[in-house]
């Protein structure tokens, strides 16, 4: 199935804005399994996942062409 | 009451008069807004005008509050601005943010974001939230109900501070001045929102904003049940210790595993108990979050306690209760990444 990823700040430096065509992830928890073993950098950061707009707090059901932000905290100010 | 008479009415405090907190000041003062804090303790430096508007290069040195409540005098009399040099701490922060009914975080760093959101969560103040990196902006109002009565903080979106360095700041990263100037003053427009009572303020959601493409991405906020929240003013006090020395240890699966040979070693699973996968209770001792203060009461007579969870975020703040109560007299551990991470590992090997 295919999924849109949107990742914002510092995340976006190394996983870009994409269709994602993914086979046997069927929840947000496989998804961070994937992502985190695909792009390293993404592991050792604090993020959170939005499924559809909606944050993630516990793992939920991926289904074809739903669309996840990946996002970090920023300090700046 | 009209609009413009609330404004004259209100209170509030702008923690930060940085590159967020100049504009937002301005847009305020000039609205006509009662009384405004201003909280920081930094001079004006030169690598702070390209984004700090309300300085100028003769105000290098000079104390930040003292240069902004002269200049947002200028915009308008009217407002009384009461300063507050100092450094904002856990010692003074509650009584600091009690005199006022809105305040606004514009501050630059994780320690102080995580503190104010934990000070104005326990005194119920609604807390308007800025923050900027590079060219992209985040924007959210918490502690305000929305019509269901759900109210979220920053916890619910992030429950644990990013680690020194994990995320970079502002001065390693770079910011575009606009970007804080954009954000500052939506941040004023959602504060005069709440106070009027018009329009639909961010109550619940987090807006991304992106300069580069002009795009804004708004996310649902719900709220989390991987923190504990701190009820009392104790509760407060006590996270806020003196904790300078690490605390409890992150530590991967090899490690635990290590550990677990450990004679003196217990691994607590804090996740709730219909979580999947259910562990050998043999091995992985199940104290679900909720009832964990009251299992940190009793004493552990183990040294080595590594706490699980889901995704090793429950399992930090665990691991920091344990340490407040324990401190350098046993080993705290926390697994990185949680149960998910190694999920290969407990479904299959944790019986050997």
């Amino acid at each position: 199935m295919q999924i849109e990823l949107i990742s914002f700040g510092k995340i976006s430096d190394f996983i870009s804005n994409q269709i994602l065509e993914i086979e046997g992830i069927e929840t947000t928890d496989d998804l961070k399994k994937h992502l985190e073993k695909n792009f390293p950098g993404l592991a050792d950061i604090k993020y959170k996942l939005a499924l559809n707009k909606n944050l993630v707090q516990q793992n939920s059901e991926i289904k074809n062409r739903d669309s996840i932000a990946i996002m970090p905290p920023f300090s700046g100010g | 009451m009209e609009g413009q008479e609330r404004l004259t009415m209100a209170k509030i405090l702008v923690i930060g008069a940085g590159g967020l907190g100049c504009p937002a000041l301005q847009y305020l003062v000039a609205a006509g807004v009662g009384l405004i804090g201003i909280a920081d303790h930094d001079v004006v430096e030169i690598s702070n005008l390209q984004r700090q508007v309300l300085f100028g290069s003769s105000d290098l040195g000079l104390l930040k509050v003292e240069v902004a409540a002269k200049r947002l005098k200028q915009l308008n009399p009217e407002v009384k601005i009461i300063l507050h040099p100092v450094s904002i701490d856990k010692q003074n922060i509650l009584e600091i943010i009690s005199h006022y009914d809105f305040i606004f975080d514009g501050t630059d760093n994780f320690e102080s974001r995580y503190l104010i959101n934990d000070a104005c969560t326990l005194l119920k103040k609604p807390l308007i939230f800025a923050a900027v990196s590079g060219f992209e902006g985040q924007l959210a109002v918490f502690n305000v109900e929305d019509e269901s009565g759900i109210k979220t903080n920053y916890r619910d979106l992030f429950p644990v501070s990013p680690a020194t360095g994990e995320i970079p700041n502002c001065s390693e990263n770079g910011v575009l001045g606009v970007v804080p100037g954009i954000i500052g003053t939506m941040a004023a427009g959602e504060i005069i929102k709440l106070i009027a009572g018009i329009g639909k303020p961010l109550i619940n959601k987090l807006l991304h904003y992106n300069l580069l493409t002009q795009e804004q991405y708004e996310i649902n906020i719900s709220p989390s049940d991987e923190y504990k929240q701190l009820d009392s003013k104790a509760d407060f006090m006590n996270h806020y210790k003196e904790n300078t020395s690490q605390s409890y240890m992150e530590i991967n699966l090899q490690q635990m595993n290590e550990l677990r040979n450990h004679p003196s070693t217990v691994i607590i699973d804090v996740r709730e108990r219909h979580e999947f996968p259910q562990l050998d209770s043999n091995i992985y001792k199940q104290i679900p979050m909720a009832e964990f203060a009251g299992f940190a009461s009793s004493e552990i007579e183990q040294q080595n306690i590594i706490l699980i969870c889901q995704h090793g975020i429950r399992s930090v703040a665990a691991a920091e209760t344990l340490h407040q109560k324990y401190g350098e007299t046993k080993n705290i551990y926390s697994l990185k990444g949680g149960i998910s991470k190694w999920r290969r590992h407990f479904l299959t090997k944790q019986h050997e």
